[in-house]
């Protein structure tokens, strides 16, 4: 059809589209039809993204009812009032700024689990895409099947583990006095988060590693490399990508992250999560736990903006 | 209009395609005009449904004692029970014991479904949302005149038929039935589920009695249990108490330099003796051995030995209360939401737990939790082994109510101090 056209209408725009689809296989659309595909994908935005973000704006820029003070969203940016917010955002600077400490501990937390993440899951993902031969979709069937149990299960079978008379002091205490694991130690909210997120950070570097090309290594050795000096100058500048991903895919749910403290720590081990959290239900402060929300949006948003930047970079590279 | 069929008249048929644009058009635009109507006022800033403010709500205290207006009306008596009805229970978790409401459900031939909350201020919101919508609920004290005064949708709990509810009479303290508590004279909206004192519960395996006789609240901030201290994470019972142990004699205060104190009292368990603020504490984690002392409720620390692990005695449960100067002292209510579906249901619900057997059964068998019934004799509680003797002080009387410290509702202005307060010590300082 699309070459019946052309020939009855040589000449002007169609004539180029019909070029166009010539050279596309034949088919010619309508210009509504390739971009009509990410529809699905713009409803699920907005339905998913845009609204309830700008539901959580019209709540932390809104008010409360006076009575029982539950939050009332405002809808309308031309009322929207600030004074919540800016009170909630001086908290982290000024006065006595009592929300500054469990913002450095959020971070602190969150950069010691995701290096021991990547540490780690390195090893593992290496391990696993180079030496695991016949084992390596046992390997990967045993790294993703705790994901068939709930977190919350594992995470409770961890207080156990965890608790006073637990088996980890059992152990501990052939090296050293038992210790009060959930008293609220850094420590184990640390292992906690590690312990959670961590198959997130094996499986996109196993996929990058796995995909290396075996020819690239072996030119390496060639030209002189040492093992230890193809693994710097090849493999991992080849897992950049991957290393990037695997740490945005698991700092940014940590950051936000609040079960694991609640679980596994106290008040003391409080991250920016737990405020969010403990504010939402609390008489009053629903414009808070809004304010709050919208923080901490900022704050994930800039690894997400410098992940984005790089995998661009990487990609016009290549 | 004869036989025409009211799409006759549109202009035009909408092709597959327009109704679909504009469906999806629709579904954009009705949150937004909702918006727009919404818009003729500003929220939070018209006047509540019934005309009046924040500062009509009465604030009930034991001295203040108020009689809530009427607002709606009782079921009758005639009204037939709903045959078959799913009854909508809305309580704390673990608040009620299973078998009981199992005897209920065979009784009148319903089905009971169990939906909990693990704060009060949850479970307000929640029912103010409409998110969960019972027959039954169990606020807190505090919280019953603004449920009577509602929003602007109207109130949010219905007054009560006191023919339907008669074991109210019959077997309920007369302070809590005629005249009536302090928060609902005339018991128009409420009838009691339960009573309690609040002190410290500690492993008698490692504290002895005379020791926590002396020690008393210091218990909870003894460097010796450093990691091994439970305090509740409900903000009105953990400054509470704070301020009680300061020094204090007002568990409702608005003095802001006392709540501060008792703030930095708070966060001294979480940071200096690695202390946690949560709910299990007492009734499972201190009979596990997790704990040594822990803020206690009195119910909590009786339904405790049900979490003994195999082979420990209750022996080990050991409860403090203030024998000499008065200390906190509370109780809790049953209500009818006014989304009920099934209010003679729910009334014969509240009956039911008023009842002298079923009542103690869940008391006894499993809650913890006392009723407050004239047929319950508090001094033969321990010879019928419902209370462990080690846990005599844990025994509510009539009586002590007279003297002890009830915590009442707050006004906006210092309930704002409090929360405060209360993120202060969440964010662990």
């Amino acid at each position: 059809m699309a070459n019946a056209e052309a020939t009855a209408e040589p000449r002007g725009r169609r004539k180029n589209r019909a070029d166009e689809a010539a050279g596309r296989g034949g088919a010619w659309f309508p210009n509504w039809y390739w971009p009509s595909f990410s529809l699905p994908g713009i409803i699920w935005l907005l339905a998913l993204f845009v609204m309830p973000f700008y539901t959580v704006l019209s709540v932390a820029f809104g008010t409360v009812e006076p009575l029982f003070r539950s939050p009332l969203p405002v809808y309308q940016p031309w009322w929207w009032s600030f004074a919540t917010f800016s009170e909630t955002t001086q908290k982290f600077y000024a006065g006595n700024a009592v929300y500054q400490e469990p913002l450095i501990r959020t971070f602190i937390y969150v950069i010691a689990a995701s290096t021991i993440c990547l540490v780690l899951g390195y090893a593992v993902a290496y391990y696993t895409a180079r030496y695991a031969g016949k084992y390596r979709v046992l390997i990967l069937v045993a790294l993703v099947s705790p994901f068939w149990i709930s977190y919350l299960m594992r995470i409770y079978a961890w207080q156990s583990l965890l608790q006073a008379d637990g088996y980890v002091n059992d152990v501990w205490s052939i090296f050293a006095a038992p210790t009060n694991w959930l008293s609220g130690k850094p420590l184990t909210v640390i292992l906690g988060l590690v312990y959670g997120y961590i198959p997130f950070m094996i499986l996109p570097l196993f996929g990058s590693l796995d995909r290396i090309d075996q020819r690239m290594l072996e030119a390496g050795r060639d030209l002189g490399a040492s093992p230890a000096r193809t693994f710097w100058r090849v493999t991992l500048p080849l897992s950049k990508p991957a290393i990037l991903a695997g740490l945005v895919i698991v700092s940014l749910p940590m950051f936000g992250d609040y079960y694991t403290n609640d679980l596994l720590g106290t008040q003391r081990t409080s991250m920016l999560g737990n405020l969010i959290a403990n504010s939402v239900f609390q008489a009053g402060q629903g414009p808070e736990a809004g304010s709050l929300t919208v923080v901490l949006m900022v704050i994930v948003v800039v690894p997400m903006l410098y992940y984005l930047r790089e995998t661009k970079r990487a990609a016009e590279s290549l | 209009m004869a036989g025409k069929h009211p799409m006759d008249g549109s202009p035009r048929r909408w092709s597959r395609r327009q109704f679909l644009t504009r469906a999806a058009g629709g579904a954009i635009a009705v949150p937004s005009m909702a918006a727009v109507l919404a818009a003729c006022d500003k929220p939070g800033t018209a006047p509540s449904g019934n005309g009046s403010t924040v500062t009509d709500i009465p604030i009930a205290n034991p001295d203040d004692r108020v009689e809530l207006p009427l607002n709606g009306t009782a079921i009758t008596t005639d009204t037939p029970i709903e045959a078959g009805a799913t009854l909508q229970v809305y309580n704390w978790d673990a608040y009620m014991y299973k078998a009981v409401l199992k005897a209920f459900e065979e009784e009148y031939g319903v089905t009971v479904e169990w939906t909990t909350f693990n704060n009060m201020e949850e479970g307000i919101q929640k029912l103010i949302s409409g998110q969960v919508q019972p027959d039954v609920f169990f606020p807190t004290t505090d919280y019953i005149s603004r449920l009577v005064q509602g929003t602007d949708d109207g109130p949010l709990i219905q007054p009560l038929n006191h023919e339907l509810i008669p074991n109210l009479s019959a077997n309920v303290w007369p302070s809590f039935s005629d005249p009536g508590p302090y928060y609902d004279v005339g018991a128009q909206y409420t009838v009691p589920y339960t009573i309690y004192t609040t002190g410290v519960a500690y492993r008698r395996d490692r504290i002895d009695d005379a020791d926590a006789d002396a020690q008393g609240y210091e218990m909870l901030w003894n460097p010796e249990h450093t990691g091994e201290i439970a305090y509740y994470d409900s903000y009105r019972d953990a400054i509470g108490m704070a301020l009680i142990r300061n020094g204090g004699t007002d568990p409702n205060t608005g003095d802001p330099a006392e709540i501060t104190e008792a703030k930095e009292a708070i966060l001294e368990i979480v940071n200096d003796l690695e202390g946690s603020l949560r709910i299990n504490g007492t009734y499972a984690k201190l009979p596990e051995g997790e704990f040594t002392v822990s803020q206690s409720w009195s119910g909590d620390i009786v339904g405790a030995k049900w979490y003994l692990p195999k082979g420990t005695g209750q022996d080990v449960l050991g409860f403090w209360y203030p024998e000499s100067e008065p200390g906190l002292i509370g109780n809790d209510t049953i209500v009818i939401p006014t989304t009920s579906q099934s209010p003679r249901l729910a009334h014969e619900f509240l009956n039911f737990f008023l009842d002298e057997k079923w009542g103690y059964m869940n008391f006894a068998d499993w809650n913890g939790y006392q009723p407050p019934f004239t047929s319950i004799d508090p001094s033969s509680l321990i010879d019928d082994k419902v209370v462990a003797p080690t846990l005599s002080r844990a025994v509510v009387t009539e009586e002590m109510f007279e003297t002890a410290l009830i915590q009442s509702q707050l006004t906006p202005e210092v309930d704002k101090l409090w929360l405060d307060a209360w993120s202060e010590i969440q964010a662990g300082g």
